[in-house]
């Protein structure tokens, strides 16, 4: 088997004559950038064969590197076969970067309640004699609710726990604590060990992403936090996108995503629970918010047929099971919660960012709005609640966009531009010189030329403005954001007029959904109380250029709320609350999926918002005179 | 008691003044005035607003023009002024809509002859002027301005503004007082929003005609006339980025298979046919220009017209 040396690290792995680079590089342990799941449309996955035999079919992907790049042996990983030994390097560009990944979790509308489903009985029971023979677990049971727990004849004891019992009780004098844990089918003992060990019951709530996966434990007695931990979804390596992950799954791949699913959430755990200084044995509820999909992949439901007409997923109910049954390392028999979703894509974690945000619990109205390539919007209360879900390109997250890129080091993250000289002044993430506009940078950027004048409302460069910013590039105008001698990439970063009409059809999917909801219940802007954004998206842009440049319906800019990550702040107060799993369930049954394809009026919706802010100028009456004040200002010079 | 077809709307056409009579600077015999309704056309004893006009369209290049429409009128072609003084006196349109079909060929850059071509339709007739300029982006600065520039003082309604290239039409005519045709792909948003985009150049309103882009009858027609029609609902209703006369050429009539194919004494027919029956319609849903190559339709249309404005029976169609 030929061997394929990594540079610059050296690292090597033996591979099959024949198999790509990437699964050599995927092989060696290198989490690689594959945004089109290896099918050669992304280029993401580039590397330089530096020595040895390839096969690689340059005139056909040529087209993703420079001629300096291809002398220096550029080739795409996953379409390159190694035919025998050879030495490749791997730019750092080409392996998933570390990245923002959004922890932070803030519950406005919700105060965090303590009523776990899991309570520790500390017992000391009295020994059996020949006088009293009630059997050990009797006597097991009949000391928790001697203590104040449940009657005795209301709770299950499983065989595993039985099994224990006898040795536990005696080999600890009759000194135990026993575990007890309400779940669907009523109360269950589910563990039983020695001394008192009522200190240590803790619970864990996770957010599976499709890229990160976020876990919090948590202590069931105060409801503090003990540890955080996060990590990269270790399905990446089988496809950055979610199509691509379910045509994994398609090609016989749904064990291998399952176990990836898995020793996510496990690696995430062991990182909080040694944080915190405690043993994963103590964790006996584990909470789980994801993505329709996600979910469906943890619990090894085949997810093929959701991604076809007429889109069903299999369930729209929440699910338990015994956390060890899908393969979390957590305590013995604890339970595992998974949100429920409503349709293929209102998943578990828009219902958990329901919950978060506290809208399904009160009268006003309110719209969610959870944006990333795929977007899903909420709008209602507490007694009705529409959603709907759509695609919004990758625009908005830096893809398709010639600089954009992800919120990674070096990305232009904030962007203000001097209304008369048109100097940009920015600020890139951990201050590195910059690489590239990530979403927050290219929504800034967006609002900021408008603003200045320097684009129309459909997005046009006005070519007109003698500027040595503004400009003719390769095939359209563009706008110079940062010279070559102050990027970090050697050229000058540039945003062109293609990237921000990309950029325009994003935003108008959401703005287009947001009002197609609205017209469906009736409800003009002034009746929204709250507009909630969740997600990392969400966090970091400007709340004031998303109302600008027509992403979100305007309303007074104080009632635009971030709720953060709201999947993991949902998983959490479920966790904390067992009262809220009704709620949950409620939420998923009350709301009416909008499928916008079927919505004879989303079309107008949508060229109506390719427009800055919205062709309807009267639905941004703030942003049309902050618009009439900078073109005063424009004039002036 | 009678049935009433009349609508409280709120919103009002805005009114549109094509040409200049020599007291007001310029050339022209009379001046014409579209829009200006409060109702949907043809309703009412009275009906509100500007009786539809028809405009005659010819070319500078008659290479690049239907051969149904140059064969009727022979070899009058060859001379864009005499065509035009031709079928100003022979068919008495309303307007003449002048295409400088010239600009179109490869390398075009001779945009001298075009102010020359101008000058001298303007000399040739008397009635107000709509010209067409270049479709090429590169060119359209230097044509444009060339087209304002020697029909300065005339008023003429300038083609075309688009949403990818409006900048130039509506310079040259804020710089010599003309009025801007605004097509957009028979899209009532695309047409709000390329009125947005003139008006923040400093286009005044009352200087723009829509042009909803009309596809010919059995070509599409159906949905121009329903986004003419929602336009117009939206003007009515009051919303006065939309409220602006409409202009409706069924550019295609005389290039369709229908009228490719027809022969002999049917080719004329067909042709006038194809015309009227796309462009009627176009003024029951709102057009207040509409535009024909075949000189024969003119008539047949402006009698049809009067009929309906003046509620008879349309007769002859």
């Amino acid at each position: 088997m030929p061997t394929v040396t990594f540079l610059p690290s050296f690292r090597k792995t033996e591979i099959a004559k024949g198999s790509t680079i990437l699964e050599a590089a995927q092989k060696a342990g290198f989490h690689m950038n594959v945004v089109c799941g290896g099918q050669g449309k992304c280029g993401k996955c580039s590397v330089m064969v530096r020595s040895g035999d390839v096969e690689f079919d340059r005139e056909k992907y040529g087209g993703f590197f420079s001629d300096e790049e291809a002398v220096q042996g550029a080739c795409l990983s996953c379409q390159t076969r190694v035919m025998g030994d050879i030495r490749v390097l791997i730019p750092e560009g080409s392996l998933v970067q570390e990245q923002q990944i959004l922890i932070d979790i803030d519950t406005p509308g919700v105060p965090l309640e303590l009523n776990p489903a899991v309570w520790k009985y500390a017992l000391a029971l009295s020994p059996p004699t020949l006088d009293d023979q009630s059997p050990d677990l009797t006597r097991l049971l009949w000391g928790i609710e001697k203590s104040g727990g449940p009657k005795e004849g209301s709770i299950y004891a499983p065989l595993e726990v039985i099994r224990e019992i006898p040795r536990v009780l005696r080999e600890s004098g009759w000194k135990i604590t026993a575990t007890v844990a309400l779940v669907p089918g009523g109360f269950r003992l589910i563990h039983v060990e020695k001394g008192d060990t009522t200190a240590h019951r803790y619970g864990a709530a996770v957010d599976l992403g499709t890229t990160t996966v976020v876990v919090y434990i948590r202590s069931l007695i105060d409801g503090s936090i003990v540890g955080i931990g996060s990590n990269y979804n270790r399905q990446i390596s089988c496809g950055e996108d979610i199509l691509s992950r379910v045509n994994y799954a398609k090609r016989g791949g749904l064990g291998k995503l399952q176990a990836l699913a898995v020793e996510s959430i496990n690696a995430a755990l062991t990182t909080a629970s040694n944080s915190a200084g405690i043993d994963r044995e103590d964790i006996y509820e584990v909470v789980v918010a994801g993505n329709t999909i996600m979910t469906h992949i943890l619990m090894g439901i085949d997810p093929a047929y959701m991604i076809e007409e007429p889109y069903v997923p299999v369930v729209r109910r929440y699910l338990t099971t015994a956390a060890q049954r899908v393969g979390l390392a957590v305590g013995k028999n604890s339970g595992l919660f998974i949100f429920p979703a409503v349709s293929d894509f209102i998943g578990g974690d828009i219902i958990a960012d329901i919950l978060a945000s506290g809208m399904a619990e009160t009268n006003d109205i309110s719209l969610l709005i959870d944006i990333g390539t795929n977007f899903e919007v909420v709008l209602g209360n507490r007694d009705w609640m529409f959603a709907c879900a759509g695609a919004a390109g990758p625009a908005l997250e830096g893809g398709e966009v010639l600089f954009g890129m992800r919120a990674n080091p070096g990305a232009i993250e904030q962007v203000q531009l001097d209304l008369q000289t048109l100097k940009p002044s920015y600020r890139t993430i951990r201050n590195q010189r910059p690489k590239g506009l990530c979403g927050s940078g290219l929504i800034d950027l967006l609002a900021e030329l408008l603003r200045a004048c320097v684009i129309d409302r459909t997005g046009r460069i006005n070519t007109a403005i003698p500027h040595e910013r503004i400009r003719q590039g390769r095939q359209v105008p563009e706008f110079v954001v940062a010279w070559k001698e102050e990027t970090g990439i050697g050229k000058d970063i540039v945003i062109t007029e293609n990237d921000i009409k990309a950029l325009i059809m994003s935003k108008a999917s959401v703005l287009a959904a947001c009002q197609t909801l609205m017209n469906q219940a009736g409800i003009g802007r002034e009746e929204i109380a709250q507009i909630y954004f969740s997600g990392a998206f969400g966090n970091y842009i400007s709340k004031d250029h998303a109302i600008t440049i027509g992403l979100i319906p305007e309303i007074p800019v104080e009632r635009v709320i971030t709720i953060g990550n709201g999947a993991i702040a949902g998983a959490n107060i479920a966790l904390l609350n067992r009262r809220k799993k009704r709620v949950i369930d409620e939420i998923a049954r009350k709301i009416a999926y909008i499928e916008l394809n079927a919505d004879p009026t989303f079309m107008d919706e949508y060229t109506g918002s390719c427009f800055l802010p919205h062709t309807d100028l009267s639905l941004f009456p703030g942003v049309e005179k902050m618009l009439d004040q900078c073109r005063i200002v424009r004039e002036l010079p | 008691m009678g049935l009433s077809t009349l609508s409280e709307w709120t919103g009002r056409i805005g009114e549109l003044v094509i040409g200049a009579s020599h007291a007001e600077g310029g050339t022209r015999s009379h001046v014409v005035r579209i829009g200006g309704e409060r109702d949907l056309p043809y309703i009412g004893t009275h009906p509100s607003g500007h009786k539809p006009l028809v405009a005659y369209e010819l070319a500078d290049d008659p290479s690049l023009w239907p051969a149904a429409a140059t064969r009727y009128i022979g070899d009058w072609v060859h001379d864009t002024a005499d065509w035009a003084a031709y079928a100003e006196k022979e068919y008495t349109p309303d307007l003449i809509r002048l295409h400088l079909t010239s600009t179109r060929h490869r390398g075009f850059s001779d945009t001298s002859r075009i102010g020359t071509t101008i000058e001298s339709v303007l000399q040739a007739t008397r009635l107000p002027l709509i010209v067409e300029g270049s479709d090429d982006p590169a060119m359209d600065s230097a044509v444009y301005q060339k087209i304002g520039e020697a029909a300065e003082g005339e008023r003429i309604l300038l083609g075309t503004a688009e949403a990818g290239r409006y900048r130039s039409v509506a310079a040259a005519a804020m710089a010599y007082g003309h009025s801007v045709i605004a097509q957009s792909p028979i899209d009532i948003n695309l047409a709000k929003q390329l009125n947005i985009l003139l008006r923040e150049t400093g286009l005044p309103s009352d200087r723009i005609a829509i042009d909803p882009y009309t596809g010919a009858l059995g070509y599409g027609f159906e949905y121009s006339y329903s986004v003419m029609e929602r336009i117009r609902y939206s003007a009515l209703k009051g919303d006065t980025d939309l409220a602006m006369p409409m202009i409706s050429s069924a550019t295609d009539s005389l290039t369709v298979k229908e009228v490719r194919e027809a022969q002999g004494s049917e080719a004329e027919k067909t042709a006038v046919a194809w015309e009227l029956y796309s462009m009627l319609p176009a003024t029951i849903a709102g057009a207040s220009i509409v535009c024909v190559r075949h000189p024969l339709s003119i008539a047949g249309l402006k009698s049809a017209i009067d009929s309906l404005w003046n509620g008879e029976n349309v007769e002859g169609v």
